[in-house]
């Protein structure tokens, strides 16, 4: 509860402004005379969306397993490869290269391929959250283990410890920060990947919601599937985050913003 | 006989081409077992290259580092070396950093629990044990980077410039604490610093090194008796060492 208030204290201005956002949104609807099939004031949004609330909450549910699904594929993966980069020359002259110039294109531009490749399933979507979030973690990962202090290093070289024990007790938790700032920046990549998509081809999912709702002239509807995408994009982003907390709490940048 | 450490022409060139860094020597540097020598030169020099190369973390362009006859051509294991920069790893607490120096030697942490809690006491960080590095001051940190360089009792000892942060009072505790440790436990030290008053209180011998490429430019033996209190800082004898160093980097130009 004190938590609460001390919250609510040092947030205020932030809910402040959102009240008075979606107030001016709500009045400035009849005021300018906004026909509802432009703009729906959140009111109409709430009312129409909660009539719809089934078939929504089943399609947050498509659109979360093909987002957490791919996340962590790509989690596995970027790490995976990352490690073995940082660790063998050869990689890095090889595969690093290459992912940084794919790096370069939009990955997004490959969905209509796999669609049409795949079908129109779960795998398609999944490949697509992958392949969005796989670089941003990989290219991480690779700064990561690659950034340890010459200081550091000597230190354990000159303890003479196993390369699998210097692994576990420096390399990778100094590691850890940075990988996390490509793990934050994957999860807000992963629900955009998951959403276009589901618009390219899809017959289930918010992405394909939003698509059919707003070809009906519902945008009522498609701003519920757009609040319920931006919820689960909150909660992806809101668990990464805290496993950063529970995974390095010493990490002084996050000490910084939390006195 | 040959000495407990030999430095035989050592020389290190960083880069190569137009890149080429001399930074030190060649130089030669005897050491007896149980001896405290120190290492004085202006920045630059090439202090913490040669040190380095002496812990087998640096390979040298020319020249060998011997110990008791074996040429070093790795790291060397059975030292304990404290860098210029500390090591004190910032998702652990002063306890758990010194920590791990044994675990990463695969000693066993019960056995040196007592220890640790007695080489905190002796540089004051006692209340600080369960604290974070980036919860302690440039000068604490310091001193937790020398207990945990320290508490492996290595019988080799290379520092390079411990004291460097901390402030005149604790420093010259430290000196006196580590000067007790290094009379009674007799290791090998190679002690790296800026301060001629340090060098000649603590040493058995004193290697001056010249500007970059650092070269040895007299080795001046100390014949003072340990342990060196105030009383003999305040002697003239102590004065007239350190006045005679300050001669030869005045020569310099670097004092
Ligand atoms: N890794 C490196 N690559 C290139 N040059 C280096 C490297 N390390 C040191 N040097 C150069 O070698 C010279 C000696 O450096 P070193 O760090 O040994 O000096 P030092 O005597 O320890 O100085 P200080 O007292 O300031 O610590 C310097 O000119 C430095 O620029
Ligand atoms: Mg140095």
């Amino acid at each position: 509860m004190k938590k609460f208030i001390k919250w609510i204290a040092s947030g205020w201005m932030l809910i402040l402004f959102f009240v008075g956002f979606f107030l001016f949104w709500e009045y400035s609807i009849p005021l300018f005379d906004i026909p509802r099939y432009i703009l729906p004031s959140p009111s109409e949004i709430v009312l129409k969306g909660s009539a719809d609330l089934d078939k929504l909450v089943y399609y947050t549910g498509v659109t979360a397993l093909e987002t957490v699904l791919g996340y962590i594929i790509a989690l596995i993966l970027g790490v995976g490869f990352g490690i073995a980069i940082s660790f063998s020359s050869i990689l890095r002259r090889t595969l690093y290269p290459f992912f940084v110039s794919i790096e370069m294109t939009p990955k997004i531009a490959f969905a209509p391929l796999f669609i049409s490749w795949f079908g129109f399933g779960l795998m398609p979507k999944v490949i697509i959250v992958v392949l969005v979030c796989f670089f941003p973690i990989v290219l991480n990962a690779i700064l990561a283990f690659n950034s340890l202090s010459n200081e550091l290093t000597l230190f354990y070289q000159s303890t003479g410890a196993s390369r699998l024990k210097t692994f576990f007790s420096i390399r990778l938790p100094a590691a850890l920060p940075q990988c996390f700032v490509g793990f934050k920046y994957a999860a807000i990549n992963a629900t955009v990947g998951a959403t276009i998509a589901e618009f390219i081809g899809s017959d289930k999912g918010l992405g394909f919601y939003i698509s059919i709702v707003t070809g009906n002239m519902r945008p009522d509807l498609a701003f519920a599937g757009i609040f319920f995408l931006t919820v689960l994009g909150l909660t992806i982003f809101g668990f990464v985050t805290m496993m950063e907390k529970i995974l390095i709490p010493w990490h002084i940048s996050m000490k910084r913003i939390n006195k | 006989m040959k000495n407990f450490i030999e430095v035989t022409e050592l020389k290190k060139v960083f880069g190569n081409g137009e890149d080429e860094v001399h930074a030190f020597g060649p130089a030669t540097i005897n050491i007896n077992s149980g001896e405290f020598v120190s290492v004085l030169g202006p920045s630059g020099c090439g202090k913490s290259t040669l040190m380095l190369m002496v812990a087998g973390l640096l390979d040298s362009t020319s020249g060998k580092v011997e110990f008791e006859n074996k040429v070093v051509s790795g790291p060397k294991t059975d030292i304990g070396i404290m860098f210029q920069d500390n090591t004190l790893v910032p998702w652990r607490t002063v306890r758990g950093n010194i920590e791990l120096q044994l675990e990463l030697r695969g000693l066993n942490l019960k056995d040196y629990q007592e220890k640790i809690n007695n080489i905190l006491k002796s540089v004051n960080l006692d209340d600080f044990a369960d604290r974070f590095p980036n919860e302690l001051s440039g000068g604490m940190q310091q001193r937790a980077a020398f207990c945990q360089a320290m508490i492996h009792d290595p019988k080799i000892i290379l520092l390079d410039e411990p004291l460097g942060k901390l402030d005149a009072m604790t420093r010259e505790k430290i000196r006196a604490d580590f000067q007790k440790l290094w009379m009674v436990k007799k290791p090998t030290v190679i002690f790296v610093t800026h301060s001629i008053e340090e060098a000649v209180q603590l040493s058995n011998r004193v290697i001056l090194i010249t500007p970059r490429p650092g070269k040895i430019d007299r080795e001046i033996k100390i014949d003072l008796p340990y342990p060196r209190d105030l009383q003999i800082k305040r002697s003239a004898k102590f004065t007239e060492y350190v006045n005679s160093i300050q001669e030869v980097f005045h020569k310099y130009g670097v004092i």
